[in-house]
């Protein structure tokens, strides 16, 4: 599906259309999630942005600019909220809290399924480690395939930030894989 | 394999295996009939349009005033408008804008205004009794539709007069 039918079908939505809204959450929500979930590991706040995600689709929609992308669009729309989950102090709290959880119970915070794609993918372990700054930046790079001015627009951060976060992220996942023993990638 | 390849095909590889619990849509859902509910037919734009022309529209003035008014071009003689519940103050406040009106919008869009708002405030009339109260079901379904029609007609004049007399 394209943009302009996506745009169509959100319109529709945001006029109380419950079809389009449901053939916009079919097209979009695997791609909302998977974005938040990279960015945040507890699995209820993740649903909580998600769902954020969706109420604030229908209430910018008139601020949506039809000449960019619409995936730009809901990205930003979506690290926007994840940011602002992150700076909600009480959030901080319990995430200390969850901190000091882990530390005992190194998984219990996590799916199943996340779990084990992190053994199998030790890579992605690394990229978990990762602050979240360093992460955000490796996430829209190379999952969503962004270039460095379109992630700083979204991040709403200095070009120059971005380039350094990206290189010391990489510097950061390459001392790393030598350091669990892996070389194979490492330049 | 470069590791800027090898973090793309991973991280693809994780996405793949994400799955967004089905049991979220019901949620997402229930936020969104709360949305609609909040909105009921009513978009923002709508809303802010029916503000501007409640300021007019809704204060049916009932005052006398001098012929020479734009005002008295819409509603006539002032004894149509007396039993509508209006005031001198929303009159002159009707007066104002159409003066605003007419020296915003060029000759052409001017009298076209005029014709639209006229209708539409006939419209208005019939559905607001004496004390200034409006009661929509005193129009028949097709007189509703017309107004639906003047309101969103009327709504490009009426950004321009209230853009450009508060900017």
């Amino acid at each position: 599906m394209n943009d302009k039918e996506l745009r169509s079908w959100l319109e529709q939505a945001t006029l109380g259309d419950e079809s389009a809204f449901q053939l916009v959450y079919e097209a979009t929500h695997q791609d909302v999630y998977r974005t938040v979930a990279f960015l945040v590991y507890d699995k209820q706040d993740v649903e909580d942005i998600v769902n954020e995600v969706y109420m604030r689709m229908w209430r910018s929609f008139h601020q949506y600019d039809a000449n960019r992308p619409f995936r730009f669009w809901l990205h930003g729309i979506t690290i926007h909220l994840v940011q602002d989950w992150k700076r909600k102090a009480w959030r901080r709290i319990r995430l200390f809290e969850r901190n000091r959880q882990m530390a005992c119970e190194p998984f219990n915070w996590t799916d199943k399924a996340f779990l084990q794609s992190e053994m199998q993918h030790e890579l992605f372990g690394l990229v978990r480690q990762l602050s979240y700054k360093l992460r955000v930046v490796v996430i829209l790079r190379y999952f969503h395939d962004y270039d460095l001015e379109e992630i700083a627009d979204i991040l709403q951060i200095p070009v120059g930030t971005v380039k350094s976060r990206h290189h010391r992220a990489l510097h950061e996942l390459r001392k790393r894989i030598e350091m669990t023993g892996g070389n194979e990638y490492v330049y | 394999m470069s590791i800027d390849q090898e973090l793309r095909e991973e991280l693809r590889q994780v996405a793949d295996s994400m799955h967004c619990p089905p049991d979220l849509y019901g949620r997402v859902q229930q936020s969104y009939q709360q949305y609609v509910n909040e909105k009921r037919g009513r978009s923002p734009m709508k809303k802010r349009l029916l503000a501007g022309i409640a300021a007019v529209a809704i204060l049916i003035p009932s005052a006398v005033f001098a012929s020479s008014y734009l005002a008295d071009e819409i509603f006539g003689s002032v004894k149509t408008i007396e039993q509508h519940g209006g005031s001198q103050e929303s009159y002159q406040e009707i007066e104002g804008m159409l003066q605003t009106a007419k020296s915003k919008l060029s000759e052409a869009e001017f009298k076209e205004f005029m014709e639209l708002f006229k209708e539409m405030v006939q419209l208005k009339l019939k559905m607001t009794d004496e004390k200034g109260i409006k009661l929509e079901e005193k129009l028949t379904q097709e007189e509703k539709q017309r107004f639906e029609q003047l309101v969103s007609k009327l709504a490009p004049f009426f950004e321009k007069i209230n853009g450009n007399a508060k900017p």
